[in-house]
Order: C-alpha cells, then sequence, then structure tokens
C-alpha cells in the first residue's frame, strides 16, 4: 500500500501527511509488535499527580493518572504559565518512557569489552565499591589532581547539583554539558551584547523573523504556543521548507550558513535609509558609528545579500522596512545547535538588529525581566591544592566556564594533549556516542579512560562503554527540587513524584548519597597523602575534625531526602502556601488566583499590566568586542569569502534537526513514537535525485571525511539543492535498545568535528559529503 | 443527554501528532501506525524549490467525524455501531462481527481494526473514559498545543462551541454526501 506524493486531496483518508510517501510504505509494512500496550483509563476518578515533564528541555507541567499503581495517563496541567495546557507527543509518550521494556534495571558490572554490551547484574553496594577501587588508584596514581575525572551531564534538571557533587564535593575542574554541542553561542552572543541572555518575548511581538529555528516541529514552551495565537507577521528562512516554513506568513528558502549574508543586509537597509530607533540607539548603544560604517563600507547591499542567500534582493528591502516599521519586532534568536564558524556573529547580528530597532527591554523584545531567585542550599567546599584547572577552553576567546568545550576536550584527550591525562568520566543523561559529530572519535576517547560511570534510564551507546552502569529511576518516579522558570512571567514549579521507582532504579539523589558515603573516606585519605594543607590540619585538628570541617563529606547535601530538602527551602524563603501550591498543583507564581481562561482551556496567567516587559536595569548595547579583535577575531559581524555556499555539483552540504516525535537521542526507544518515525529519511532536493537515479526509499550511501552512513531516501521539493537533511536520532548501535537498534542512520557518524572559536561549539553544517545509490 | 460536536480552528494545527499520541494513551488505542482513531492529512507545497506555492501547503485534523447519518451505523448488520445518548457514534464490541461494511462504508476512512478485541473500532469522543468521569474535554482536545479543538454540546447555546458556530464560517467534510458531521472546521 503505497500512495504516490502527487495526489492532491488526501485529507479525508488515514494518510500521514509527513514526509509524503515514504513513510507512508513503512506505515504499510511495519505493524510494531511491542509486549506493552496502551491502558484504557477507566471511568472512575481520581486524584492525580502533578509533575514535570523530562522528555525534552521544556519541562512542561502535567498531572498524572494512576490506577492500580500503573501511570495509564498525562495530562497537561493548566496552571504553568510556561507550558500554556499542552502536552506534546513526546510527553504524552512519557508512559511508554516509563514502562520501556529496555530500561536499565539494576546496576551493572561490565565482563565484556567495551561496547559489546556483556554485562553481569550487581548490587548496588557493589558497584559503588568496583568505583571506589577504581577512583582510589586513578586519583593516588595522579597525585590527588582530582580534575583527572570528568564529569557531564545533559540535562538541566539536577545539573547544578550533579556539579556540586563531582565539582565542588569531589573537585574536579572538568565538568562538560550540552552547551558546547547547543546553544552557547546565542547565549554568548546575547550575553556580550546587550549584557543579559535575556528571553524572548514572542507573544508580545507583532513582527517576527525566525532563522532556521524549527518552531513547530522543535517545540519549545511557551514561544510554539505563543507563535500560533498572536497575530504577528511570521517570516521563516531555512533552507529546508520545515513546519514553520509552512505556517509562516512568509517563508524565504534559502542556503545554509547563509542567514548571516541576510542579517548583515537588513542592517545595511537599516542604515542607509535610517530605518533604526534613533532615541533607543542614542540612549543605549556603544560603538554605534563604528557598527554603522562598517556595515556601509563593507557594502552589504540588498544585491549582495541575493548573491549570498539566493533571497530576492527586493525581498529582504521589503522585510526589512516592515520589521523596522513594525511596533514591536523580534528577530528570533533560535534555540538550536550551532551551525557554522560565523553563528557567534550571525547570533550577534541578531541581537544587534532588535536593538537597532529598540527591541530590547521592552514588550516583544528580548527581554530582561524578573525571574524568581531560589536560595542556594550552601555546603562545605574542599579546597583540592593539586587540583588542576580546565584546558578545553584553551584557545577558545570566551567559552562557557561552566559547561566548556565538547570538541576541544576530546581532541585534546585523544591526541594527548592535555595538560594531565584524565582517566574517569562520569556521564550522566548524556548521550556521547551518539551527540557530538565523530563518534568514532568519542569512542577512541571513552576506550582511553580507566573507568567510565554512566547513570541514565536506557542502555544507550554511551551506556554500552560503561565500566559501571548505575540506573536513574525516570522523572515520575522521583520528586526534584523546584525550579524557578522564565522572566517575563516567572513561576516556581515542582517535579513530584507519581510512582515509586520502579526496579533497582534510583534517583540522582539517592545514587549520588550512596556514591558520596562510599568514596568520602577512601578519597580524603588519598588527598590527605599529598596534599599539604590538609596535612597541617590534620595535625592541627586531628582526622574527624579535618574530614567535618573541611568540607570531605561528599553526601553532606543529602542527610535529608528531596521532599524535606524542598519543605525547609520552600517554606523558609516563600512560606507555607507556595510549599502547599507546588505540592498540590505543582505550581505557584504571584497572580495564580487571576489566572483566567481566555478561549477553550487556553489561559491568561500574569495580567499584561503585570509583566516584567521592561525593568529598571542599566545596561549597554556592546557594537564592538575588542577581545575579539583582540584575539583575531572580527570585533563586529563581518562577511568572509569562506562563508559561501559554493559547492561543486556532485558535493552536498549536510544539515540536521528533528522530528517532532523525537528529543535527540533519548527517544529512539519510545514505542508509542516509533509508530510515527520508524527509521530517519534523507531529504535531498528531487531534482539532484533525479539526477542521480535516486528514488523515494532507496538506500543511498552518503560520504564525508570521517565515514559513511547508508541510509533510505525522500526526494522532495522541500529543501535546497545540493543540500542534504538528516534527521537526529536514529542509527542507534545498542543492541539492548531493542525498537531502535539499527533503524536508520546517525549524523554524527559522518559529520565532521569542526569548532568554533569563538565559544568552542561544534559546527553541526559544515560538513560536505558526496553520495551514491546503494 | 447532550448533542455533542467538534469545532476545529484546523489552520492552528502544526501537525505535532500530540493529540494522537493522547487519543492512543487515554482509550488504550492499539499500539502499530495504522492503528489510529485521529490523524492528519494534507498537502505538502507545489512548486520546486526555491519557488514553492506555499498557499498549496495545508494540514488537515481529521477523525471520525461523528455523522448524524452515519453510513457505518446503517450499513451495520448486527447493531454493533450504534448512537448513544448523547448522539456519540459508538461501537458494541459484543455485537461487532468484523464484517468490514463499516469502514468501507465510511467516507472518511475512520475505522479501523483493533486486532485484540477484534472490532472495528473508532472515536468515541472519550465517551467511556473522560466524559464517563464528567469531564468536559477531549484527550485530542485537552493535550493540543495550539487548541485547535473545541468540544462541546451542540444543543446548549451557550457553549462555546455553539458560540463558535454562530460567529466564525465552518465547513464540513465532503457535506455533499449528507452525512451531517458534527465535526465542524473553522475557517
Amino acid at each position: 500500500m503505497c500512495y504516490n506524493t502527487h495526489m492532491n486531496i488526501i485529507e479525508t483518508s488515514r494518510r500521514k501527511f509527513l514526509q509524503g510517501s515514504v513513510s507512508l510504505c513503512i506505515y504499510a509494512t511495519s505493524a510494531l509488535s511491542s509486549p506493552w500496550q496502551t491502558t484504557k483509563t477507566s471511568n472512575k476518578k481520581t486524584t492525580d499527580t502533578p509533575y514535570l515533564c523530562n522528555m525534552c528541555r521544556n519541562k512542561c507541567a502535567g498531572y498524572a493518572r494512576v490506577e492500580n499503581g500503573l501511570i495509564t495517563k498525562l495530562n497537561p496541567n493548566h496552571n504553568f504559565p510556561k507550558s500554556r495546557n499542552m502536552l506534546c507527543p513526546k510527553g504524552n509518550a512519557g508512559i511508554q518512557a516509563i514502562y520501556d521494556e529496555d530500561r536499565l534495571k539494576y546496576p551493572l558490572i561490565r565482563i565484556g569489552n567495551r561496547g559489546d554490551g556483556q554485562y553481569k547484574r550487581a548490587t548496588w553496594d557493589e558497584a559503588y565499591e568496583y568505583i571506589k577501587e577504581k577512583l582510589v588508584k586513578i586519583i593516588d596514581e595522579q597525585k590527588d589532581n582530582r580534575s583527572t575525572i570528568a564529569y557531564c551531564n545533559g540535562e538541566g534538571f539536577n545539573k547544578d547539583e550533579y556539579i556540586k557533587f563531582f565539582g565542588s564535593k569531589l573537585g574536579s575542574a572538568n565538568f562538560l554539558d550540552e552547551g558546547s554541542i547547543c546553544l552557547n553561542t546565542k547565549l554568548g552572543a546575547t550575553q556580550l551584547t546587550i549584557g543579559d541572555v535575556g528571553e524572548m518575548d514572542v507573544a508580545g511581538s507583532d513582527y517576527m523573523i525566525i532563522s532556521g529555528a524549527n518552531r513547530y516541529e522543535s517545540l519549545i514552551t511557551p514561544d510554539s504556543v505563543d507563535m500560533i495565537h498572536s497575530k504577528q507577521k511570521l517570516v521563516v528562512l531555512d533552507p529546508r521548507c520545515t513546519v514553520t516554513a509552512i505556517k509562516a506568513d512568509e517563508y524565504l528558502p534559502l542556503y545554509p550558513g547563509t542567514d548571516l549574508a541576510f542579517c548583515l543586509s537588513m542592517m545595511y537597509i537599516a542604515f542607509k535609509e535610517e530605518l533604526y530607533d534613533k532615541k533607543y540607539v542614542n540612549e543605549q548603544f556603544d560603538d554605534f558609528e563604528k557598527l554603522k560604517a562598517h556595515i556601509l563600507s563593507q557594502k552589504y547591499t540588498p544585491e549582495w545579500a541575493e548573491s549570498k542567500t539566493h533571497i530576492p534582493s527586493q525581498k529582504i528591502e521589503k522585510i526589512t522596512r516592515e520589521f523596522f516599521a513594525a511596533s514591536n519586532p523580534l528577530y528570533y534568536l533560535g534555540r538550536r545547535s550551532v551551525w557554522s564558524q560565523n553563528d557567534f556573529q550571525l547570533r550577534r547580528a541578531m541581537v544587534l538588529i532588535n536593538a537597532l530597532a529598540g527591541s530590547v527591554n521592552r514588550k516583544g523584545g528580548i527581554i530582561f525581566g524578573q525571574p524568581i531567585k531560589l536560595n542556594d542550599e550552601e555546603i562545605n567546599e574542599p579546597l583540592y591544592n593539586n587540583a588542576e584547572g580546565r584546558f578545553d577552553l584553551d584557545g577558545i576567546v570566551y567559552g562557557s566556564q561552566k559547561g566548556g568545550s565538547w570538541l576541544n576536550f576530546r581532541e585534546k584527550v585523544v591526541s594527548k594533549t592535555a595538560p594531565y591525562p584524565v582517566k574517569a568520566m562520569f556521564i550522566r543523561k548524556h548521550n556521547l556516542m551518539q551527540n557530538m559529530p565523530n563518534i568514532a572519535k568519542t569512542k577512541k576517547m571513552l576506550e582511553m579512560m580507566d573507568l567510565v560511570v554512566v547513570l541514565d534510564t536506557m542502555p544507550s551507546d554511551t551506556a554500552m562503554m560503561a565500566d559501571v552502569i548505575l540506573p536513574e529511576c525516570t522523572y515520575l518516579e522521583r520528586e526534584d527540587m523546584v525550579v524557578s522558570f522564565n522572566r517575563l512571567e516567572p513561576s516556581l514549579a515542582l517535579r513530584n513524584q507519581v510512582i515509586e521507582s520502579l526496579y533497582e532504579s534510583r534517583s540522582m539523589q539517592d545514587i549520588l548519597k550512596g556514591l558520596g558515603k562510599k568514596l568520602s573516606v577512601p578519597l580524603f585519605h588519598v588527598s590527605a597523602k599529598y596534599d599539604e594543607d590538609l596535612q597541617d590540619s590534620i595535625k592541627e585538628d586531628g582526622l574527624h575534625k579535618a574530614f567535618v570541617e573541611g568540607g570531605y563529606d561528599m553526601a553532606e547535601l543529602y542527610g535529608y531526602n528531596t521532599t524535606q530538602r524542598n519543605k525547609r527551602l520552600i517554606t523558609k524563603q516563600f512560606g507555607k502556601e507556595v510549599y502547599n501550591s507546588l505540592k498540590e498543583k505543582g505550581v505557584w507564581y504571584p497572580y495564580m488566583d487571576e489566572q483566567k481562561e481566555l478561549f477553550n482551556d487556553f489561559y491568561e496567567y500574569y495580567p499584561p499590566e503585570k509583566r516584567f516587559y521592561t525593568i529598571d536595569k542599566k545596561y549597554r548595547v556592546n557594537a564592538y568586542l575588542k577581545k575579539l579583535e583582540k584575539a583575531g577575531f572580527d570585533a563586529m559581524p563581518t562577511w568572509h569569502k569562506y562563508y559561501d555556499f559554493n559547492l561543486h555539483e556532485d558535493e552536498f552540504r549536510v544539515i540536521t534537526g528533528r522530528y517532532v516525535t523525537t528529543t535527540q537521542s533519548a527517544t529512539a526507544n519510545n514505542v508509542m513514537l516509533k509508530d510515527f518515525e520508524k527509521e530517519n529519511y534523507l531529504w535531498i532536493n528531487n531534482n539532484n535525485a533525479k539526477r542521480l537515479g535516486i528514488k523515494t526509499g532507496d538506500s543511498v550511501v552518503v560520504m564525508s571525511s570521517v565515514s559513511s552512513i547508508v541510509i533510505k531516501a525522500n526526494p522532495t521539493n522541500k529543501i535546497a539543492p545540493n543540500v542534504l537533511w538528516i534527521p537526529h536520532g536514529f542509527g542507534i548501535d545498542s543492541q539492548e535498545m531493542t525498537n531502535a537498534y539499527a533503524k536508520g542512520a546517525s549524523d554524527n557518524m559522518i559529520i565532521e568535528d569542526k569548532f568554533e572559536k569563538i565559544y568552542g561549539c561544534a559546527t553541526m553544517h559544515e560538513t560536505n559529503v558526496t553520495l551514491r545509490k546503494l | 443527554m447532550a448533542r455533542y460536536g467538534m469545532a476545529l480552528d484546523y489552520k492552528n494545527c502544526i501537525n505535532c501528532k500530540a493529540c494522537e499520541v493522547a487519543c492512543k494513551e487515554e482509550n488504550g488505542v492499539e499500539l502499530g501506525a495504522e492503528k489510529h482513531r485521529i490523524w492528519v492529512g494534507g498537502n505538502n507545497p507545489e512548486g520546486a524549490w526555491p519557488l514553492l506555492d506555499m498557499a498549496s501547503a495545508s494540514f488537515l485534523p481529521s477523525q471520525c467525524q461523528q455523522c448524524d447519518d452515519a453510513p457505518c451505523q446503517e450499513v451495520c448488520p448486527t447493531h454493533a455501531t450504534y448512537y448513544d445518548e448523547n448522539g456519540v457514534v459508538r461501537v458494541d464490541a459484543d455485537k461487532c462481527i468484523l464484517c468490514s461494511y463499516c469502514m468501507n462504508a465510511c467516507p472518511y476512512d475512520a475505522r479501523y481494526v483493533d486486532e485484540r478485541t477484534m472490532t472495528v473500532d473508532k472515536c468515541t469522543f472519550c465517551s467511556d473514559t473522560r466524559l464517563a468521569r464528567g469531564e468536559t474535554t477531549t484527550a485530542c482536545q485537552n493535550t493540543c498545543p495550539t487548541k485547535v479543538r473545541t468540544f462541546g454540546d451542540l444543543d446548549d447555546p451557550e457553549s462555546e462551541i455553539s458560540e463558535l458556530l454562530r460567529t466564525r464560517d465552518h465547513f464540513s467534510l465532503k457535506a455533499h454526501l449528507g452525512t451531517k458531521p458534527k465535526l465542524f472546521y473553522l475557517t
């Protein structure tokens, strides 16, 4: 049963729109057979538990329905300003993540070779004991240089607490997170240009331009929801005709990596025609004249931009004029992986365009707002004299001091050019074997370790490289520490525990508590061997006092469980009512009583006059960054010849993205979501495909300088010629992930590991490949 | 007693599949890509990149149209397909003999076989789950990020759906067939 793509009206049939005929062929032949089935909810009323979703980074609020101990349904929580009473397909399919039969159930210790999946079941104590023995040996060998233990976390929740354990308590400087394979250039560009990372007020904007951020397939709350309900004009630039492009008022197809040319030209037109907000510019800009002179002298005319982007010059002029004429224009800064070498300056150009329009610290622009500050739980941090600093920001101009640069780190480890050896890694919810370019190199890095410990819920490709696997419970099986959300309509939200944790899985807090109890004393003795200051204080105060007062008890934070900690923290800072609201409704914000339904289950949260559109804050717009000039980089956004999209006829540029039903590789095994996309399909321009004799569903070999993959093709008119789109999150290599194993191909197998030098971010869209039909 | 209907602000649909998953989880719909009560159809843009005709691209959320004059009910030889007291087209699993007449008769292709219960199943407006518990929304409506659907009693002039149908233009799918759907697409 295969339907052809030329079919005009398919609206009343049971067909899927998505990808034309490709998925249809698959659907027809792939009845998924899983022992797990959905459970129909009953006609009985239940008291549902408020929770926060964890299927992606958004953390939307929901209510979980439990019947006979089984979670039967997840529903949206209408109390939460951020998620606007919705749950996406992934949020709804969270049930299948809890009851996934492939879940990590028990602690495991490796008995085979790394990657071959041979493990033996262990008790928690055996696992901790194994880790302790290895760690004591490693840290002893490295003479108490705690930074020999690298640790990473790709999950927003609990991240700071994880850092407290391995950074503050264990003493390692080498923390890595997803920022350098995600959006650090955007955060940095905003911070450095206007002094704060801010938040984009999508709902308040009457004219919005989006470059490449696919907000209707990569949902971000509340942005994706607000885009639909606001009456703004939406302009979308993308090499690929995404759902966001389809829903836009104007779609401007362009070549990959050329968005900066469009932005430069917008600035050129704004300066030439004096469209910018003169009052704002006079009051807030530093080095405005420098920027103006630079843009005009470089002659970034609309005609010039057309030659780079493929967007007609008249269109660029029209959009620019409309943008600056709008009351509350917003150039959406994006929220996704870094594309190319020019990414930092691209994001900066977007910030500058907003600033030129005066769209900073006001409705519909980049707002600073007023987040609710949560008090920190203070801990006693030991000082380790022999712990060395991080090295992954060497050669990076700014970089994130928090999450570092993954590709620079990996490169230095693998090439043995790091100032000291990294011998162990603790990896939590961070699928290193899928999430960064050039998977072979990640494998090499992990193979060099004396100890790899993975904390996760699923037997991912990365878990299969671990010596010890510690099963974490999923988000519905634990209470997490309260979190503060957003700036314009700030709120607190709490992830309450819905059911007891399954199997022998434990929360991160419980895992760290156990680990802390096992490690604290033995590692303290290693320090006592090498650390002269510690030796002095032992002499002076005795062993016990030196240990306690020095802060060496790694489990210090875990004297109380998370529920007790939350109660103490929230009650002390905000009072009992706030705590009760968080327990009963999952949410608290100041104007909850005034929340009102606007229509059909859609609510207004903060009354408009109470929103923090504009706050009293001193800031400057930095048009010129001297530090960049000194480091030999552009101080202002500038085009360079090598940014040009200029490929040989047989060459293709790889770009990535994801389906609406996937969260990177984290949802790869979800049996419900697999129904939508069993494997990924390579988008190739239909005319390119015709020339190469490639038809829908044909397997093609895609080759880069790094490696090659085999993937099925989806020829389509929705992508630029000589550009290939590979949806991320497929090609899973772990045989323990039975729904995902060997389905489709992984983009990161072939993406070259290049990174830009301003923030050390992996540039995902700079790999050129060739391809042929298999 | 009510006469339930649904209005769909279909231009707000972003084809995100949230409704489909919520429906499956709520109603215990069998897994498998062909086993679904709701789905989104539509059209790709025509033309060649970069000259795509964006006006030709669309998404159309669809499900059982809850016809007042339902062909599936009419052809059912065992009266397994019936109207409940709220005008919702339902199926009695005990009476269904899998003859598939209803599947052929339905002009909207809204019925599918549940191989566990051996029933030609369909959308029930969550009648035996959410509505039975006294809730006033369907799973698909409730979860929708863009709130495409408005569900309610067509006989109640004060209901949000009645208000919408009074104030907004709308159409029905395949209206010429005379099935009198209770799903209304707002324009």
